[in-house]
């Protein structure tokens, strides 16, 4: 089964994609460290960059599951303050 | 804009949220500061407030030296995280009200991006409030800044150390 996840960008992540979000065709059942790799691919830039990964608004690690109903985002570190 | 964010009262033991917007567009003015300071004049069971104010540095960088700050954010996450970070030091400090603001967009050199406010009944639960509520805002808010410098646009991503 695939799923459809719109994923937004951020900071120079968002200059690297040249995108504020985008829409990806995933294998349902996808972690994020899995989603890492295939971010990985598509922009290879990305790999270099300090990122994390936030699911329905909670940073997650390699092993959080994103279903077809998750909002994703991927986060450059924080500069607030 | 008259009410605290946060408001324990000793009696009932109750916290009443008054949801407001943490972020403003472009810098924090003295004045909006000064404003805030003087709405708490009528809440006479404050003996203390911790009040920091977040600047921006004219750091240099190999391109120059930075002129402002572009700020941006995933809104909606940080909304959360300042609300999360609000139940948090209300939990553990003993406050009486608290704000926080900060700012998305430009904010040159020079100027106030965050401006955080804690109230208390006595001094010590006002002065650890703030120093705890900056750094889990340096932490954990997904906040994004550009440092700006030099008349060719030339930037830097800023990273909180």
């Amino acid at each position: 089964m695939e799923m459809t996840i719109n994923i937004l960008y951020f900071g120079m992540l968002a200059e690297i994609t040249g995108l504020a979000s985008e829409t990806w065709l995933l294998k349902d059942g996808l972690t994020v460290g899995d989603l890492k790799q295939e971010i990985g691919d598509k922009y290879p830039l990305i790999r270099d960059k300090k990122f994390k990964v936030a699911v329905n608004q909670q940073i997650g690690d390699d092993g959080t599951k994103i279903s077809f109903q998750s909002e994703v985002a991927l986060l450059p570190p924080f500069a607030g303050g | 804009m008259d009410h605290c964010y946060w408001f324990r009262s000793k009696v009932i033991m109750d916290k009443i949220h008054k949801p407001k917007k943490v972020f403003v567009q472009g810098p924090i003015s003295p004045q909006f500061v000064a404003d805030s300071i003087a709405r708490h004049q009528s809440k006479v069971n404050i003996g203390a407030h911790a009040i920091f104010l977040g600047q921006i540095r004219a750091d240099e960088k190999e391109e120059g030296f930075v002129t402002g700050i572009e700020y941006s954010a995933y809104e909606e996450m940080a909304e959360q995280a300042f609300h999360a970070i609000r139940e948090d030091a209300f939990s553990k400090f003993d406050l009486t009200c608290m704000h926080i603001y900060h700012s998305l967009g430009l904010v040159p050199t020079g100027e106030i991006s965050l401006f955080v406010f804690v109230s208390s009944v006595h001094r010590r639960a006002a002065f650890e409030a703030s120093e705890y509520i900056v750094d889990e805002i340096k932490t954990k808010v997904p906040i994004f800044g550009k440092e700006l410098m030099g008349p060719a646009g030339e930037y830097v991503w800023k990273e909180n150390k």
